[in-house]
């Protein structure tokens, strides 16, 4: 398709030509000029400031921005702006018409389904289309209407269950009072309102790409799309040129020490001499427009030579491999060991030894707002930085001594989180902001795309598990040898002590007299990992509880019953020898096994021409998803009269 | 991210194609959710264009009729009129049955039947229900200052993944299929997940019974995302036509279908998932027509 890629003058410059839309946008006539590449979201984000409806992929893909166009939903990011000229746009931020929150925010508020809130406002138009469109949808009309619609927190159910109490609400079926707060006196046991949730569920709240001040500039950044490289040459001269540009940083522009991290200081704000994994940063360019600041980006020369990377954590401990950091022998960023006991002696003791190895993969958060940040010097020179940081002190004491200005002049505040699940902990773009506010002395807002969200952040670790395990017939474990080694990366960001938790946690909750863990965080030129939920126990327990189930088919056991054999009890001694006097961990087995309706027995039991399993799909496990309920022959329609007078009511 | 000179709205389909003609690079735009995420990073990446020529709302692009047993549908038809149009849903219900699998709410609004069929992906979810209809497609071009149409069926019309019998100044217009009111009508689908997913197998079934409500009088059966083009299952077609449909001669049938996969990954997971769904689809469509036959109680496998 390169034949397609021929750039205009305009595309050189990040100027495009202008368009006349007028529209009628929440009852409202406007008529505004915009760049003709602009799509919908654009025109109600960034033109008329609308910033109720988000951008989450930019791709179609996740839903948040979707809004109706004519009375049908429509995904905002898909939509040239040209397809509105003339039609009528309702979007998140006046759904209500002023007249306080509609039956489904409402719903939503009660039924806690706002979390971090980022997918909400695409959720409630997405729920408003389906009940507009059916008052008495059933749960798979409802399932199928948020289909489009992803959330990364609540899990869906509290949406779903929302959506079924508007629509009870709305058809008359359910009193307005069951929208109320819940008459309680306490809160363990009864749900309680988020005090966030209002703000969240109309689109009110502002995270940082909703943020806008007067004078502002915009920020790209250019990134390698090498793993390995030394940086020859950057060549800014024709980006300099672009009317617009205000200004190019390196890691040449950094005053003070560029070099920090979340565990270890081995990561510079942008490469400094080399880039480490595809995607880091290495010049940011801070232009009027992010029209220009992309065009700039991409009249920017660098020459690399690109160095032999290393893509495997194994190959990167062989002696002689290429040393990425030249503090990291073997390129071991962190090795935690665990030993308790003589593990040797009780394999040796054991009826039966199993060994495997488990892999996992490096999994992206994918928190459904991508990066964003402000930053503006304050009138005593103080700089600001708002991102939706989910460590600001921490980022806060290491821009300082980047910046090499004392810490009382400088100054984070955590935006809005649209999800983080530890992905938002590494200070990724928030120099780069400080530092172009300083240079420029103008506002500086960075927005990330998704893809560079993908590319950038840290990643949940990769690890390979060797397991060994002993046990006796009864299923007693006499002896665990667990050897991890984790891809960590470029930079170790959290790798020090996603390693600890790792091995410390790896074990499982099982009395162990004999354990032998080692946890190895490896640098190579992948994209770094960091923190991720679970803070790399998913990993080492995922590979544990697998192994115990290995173990159960070998020993001829019932899964739960290997695991009631050897859960902790009260007095046990934990991995690294901690004593513990109380422990519930059976308690807890047992009321989720009772919960469950578990049906005991060897697993993989039909495969021996046994009784197929008959705890699957059983009462109180959700149903899957059947499309095309609009399908099946019409439901009886309750007279509501019309959906959109009874939404907004 | 996709700039380019000129978005042009035409009035009129001749206008819409003088644009073509006249300014070199220009390109046909309908629902644009294939185009914009396109032009994005991994994929082409910045994307200028010389123009693009928006046919949505084309009158000549628009429409659904019906004459002599046969649909005519105008190109710029969205995917939702599958399922919310009366004469659709009445006399093609097979399309209603693959638009909800198709994408989301949301870009089914959006997403044209003629953007789907010209972007002619492999896993394209309109196409198998097009073939089994018997569709042709009309596209229109400029010579001489005039339009002329021509007209082809949809199996000759795609030739491979994204490639098209369409040349580069056409415009589609206008799609024709058979009115199927009396077919009993199915359409199965898997992807990692139910909304906006690229089917790893996708299938369309119409079946017509004979008067007596026991004999297949017509059968039909085209497959998707398993190959390079979707395709019909002629051979099934041929034995099922006539036939009279038990459970063991739904899965012979089905069985015939595993040699049609030629995708480039995961060929034995589809294999086993094809001749599970020709023999679902087939009982689902014989159900929807009125007859009840029972599915053989195991799943075949063909790992």
């Amino acid at each position: 398709m390169s034949e397609l890629k021929r750039h205009s003058v305009a595309a050189t410059e990040g100027r495009y030509p202008m368009t006349q839309i007028t529209a009628t946008v929440n009852g409202r006539e406007v008529s505004r000029s915009v760049p003709n590449h602009y799509r919908l979201i654009d025109f109600v984000r960034e033109e008329l400031k609308l910033t109720g409806n988000k951008e989450g992929c930019g791709a179609g893909e996740c839903g948040t921005c979707s809004m109706f166009v004519d009375g049908k939903l429509v995904k905002s990011c898909l939509t040239p702006v040209q397809k509105i000229q003339g039609a009528e746009v309702e979007t998140i931020d006046d759904l209500d018409r002023d007249h306080g929150m509609t039956v489904l925010q409402r719903a939503f508020h009660k039924c806690g389904s706002s979390q971090c809130g980022y997918c909400i406002p695409g959720m409630v138009m997405a729920a408003t289309s389906t009940l507009r469109r059916n008052p008495v949808a059933s749960l798979d009309e409802i399932k199928e209407g948020l289909g489009g619609n992803i959330c990364r927190c609540t899990g869906y159910q509290k949406i779903v269950d929302a959506v079924e109490l508007a629509r009870d609400v709305l058809n008359g079926s359910k009193p307005e009072s069951a929208l109320g707060e819940e008459d309680a006196t306490g809160f363990i046991g009864h749900s309680t309102r988020r005090l966030d949730a209002p703000a969240k569920v109309t689109g009110a709240i502002k995270y940082a790409a909703d943020m806008w001040m007067p004078n502002m500039l915009h920020m790209q950044v250019l990134r390698s799309p090498h793993p390995y490289a030394r940086i020859v040459r950057i060549d800014t001269t024709a980006a300099r040129a672009i009317p617009g540009v205000e200004c190019i940083i390196t890691s040449a522009d950094v005053p003070g020490v560029d070099n920090f991290g979340v565990a270890i200081d081995d990561q510079p704000i942008m490469a400094r001499d080399v880039v480490r994994y595809v995607g880091e940063g290495v010049v940011a360019v801070a232009a009027e427009t992010p029209d220009i600041a992309r065009a700039a980006v991409r009249s920017i020369e660098i020459e690399y030579e690109v160095l032999p990377a290393l893509f495997s954590a194994h190959e990167a401990m062989q002696p002689g491999a290429v040393q990425l950091h030249d503090f990291a022998a073997n390129n071991i960023c962190k090795h935690t060991r665990i030993r308790k006991g003589d593990v040797e002696a009780g394999l040796k003791d054991a009826d039966l030894v199993v060994e495997e190895t488990y892999q996992t993969a490096a999994i992206e958060h994918a928190y459904l707002e991508p990066e964003a940040g402000l930053a503006y010097l304050e009138a005593d020179g103080c700089v600001t930085v708002q991102s939706p940081s989910q460590n600001i002190t921490h980022h806060r004491h290491m821009l300082a001594r980047i910046l090499g200005r004392p810490i009382n002049k400088v100054r984070m505040i955590m935006s809005t989180v649209g999800g983080g699940f530890g992905g938002k902990e590494d200070m990724l773009y928030q120099g780069m902001l400080a530092l172009a506010a300083i240079k420029t002395r103008r506002p500086v807002r960075y927005v990330f795309t998704r893809e560079e969200s993908f590319v950038a952040s840290a990643k949940r670790h990769p690890i390979e598990i060797r397991y060994t395990m002993g046990l006796k017939r009864d299923g007693r474990i006499t002896a665990t040898r667990m050897i991890m080694v984790a891809d960590g990366g470029a930079y170790a960001m959290s790798t020090p002590y996603v390693m600890n938790k790792t091995a410390i946690l790896g074990p499982g909750p099982y009395a162990i007299p004999n354990v032998w863990v080692d946890a190895i965080g490896v640098y190579t030129n992948n994209t770094p990992c960091g923190a991720m939920r679970a803070f790399g126990a998913f990993q080492s327990e995922f590979a544990t509880e697998a192994h115990l189930d290995l173990c159960a088919q070998r020993l001829g056991m019932d899964p739960v019953a290997l695991r009631m054999v050897n859960l902790m009890r009260d007095g046990a001694t934990t991995h690294t020898r901690q004593q513990l006097d109380r422990v519930l961990a059976t308690e807890c087995l047992s009321a989720v096994v009772s919960a469950a309706g578990w049906d005991a027995g060897v697993p993989f039991r039909q495969g021996k021409g046994n009784k197929a399993r008959i705890d699957l799909g059983g009462p109180g496990t959700r149903a899957p998803c059947t499309l095309g309920a609009s399908l099946s022959p019409p439901q009886k329609k309750v007279p509501v009269g019309s959906p959109d007078a009874v939404m907004n009511k | 991210m996709l700039t380019f000179d000129q978005y042009l709205t035409p009035a009129t389909l001749a206008d819409a194609l003088r644009a073509l003609h006249e300014i070199p690079g220009a390109r046909v735009v309908a629902g644009a959710t294939d185009l914009l995420p396109w032009a994005r990073d991994g994929r082409a990446g910045d994307v200028h264009l010389s123009a693009l020529v928006d046919v949505s709302r084309l009158a000549e692009l628009g429409g659904v009729s019906l004459a002599h047993g046969r649909i005519r549908m105008g190109a710029a038809t969205t995917i939702a009129a599958f399922q919310h149009d009366p004469l659709l849903r009445e006399q093609a219900p097979v399309l209603a049955r693959s638009a909800v699998w198709f994408a989301d709410d949301q870009l089914r609004e959006q997403a044209t039947v003629g953007g789907n069929l010209i972007n002619a992906s492999p896993a394209g979810d309109s196409q198998p229900a097009l073939l089994a209809t018997n569709t042709n497609v009309t596209l229109a071009r400029l010579e001489n200052g005039s339009i002329v149409e021509r007209t082809l069926p949809l199996s000759e019309f795609i030739v491979g993944p994204g490639k098209t019998r369409r040349e580069p100044r056409e415009i589609m217009t206008q799609l024709e299929l058979d009115a199927l009111p009396g077919h009993g009508a199915a359409f199965e689908k898997v992807g990692h997940r139910r909304s906006m997913v690229i089917s790893t197998v996708c299938l369309a079934a119409l079946v017509k019974l004979d008067r007596a409500g026991l004999r297949i009088e017509d059968a039909r059966i085209a497959i998707g995302a398993v190959g390079p083009v979707p395709e019909r299952l002629d051979d099934v077609e041929a034995f099922l036509t006539g036939h009279m449909p038990t459970s063991a001669s739904l899965r012979e049938a089905a069985e015939m279908a595993v040699r049609r996969v030629r995708s480039r990954s995961r060929q034995a997971y589809r294999r086993e998932v094809l001749v599970n769904f020709v023999e679902r689809a087939l009982v689902s469509a014989l159900a929807h027509g009125g007859l009840a036959v029972k599915r053989s109680p195991k799943e075949t496998e063909h790992v």
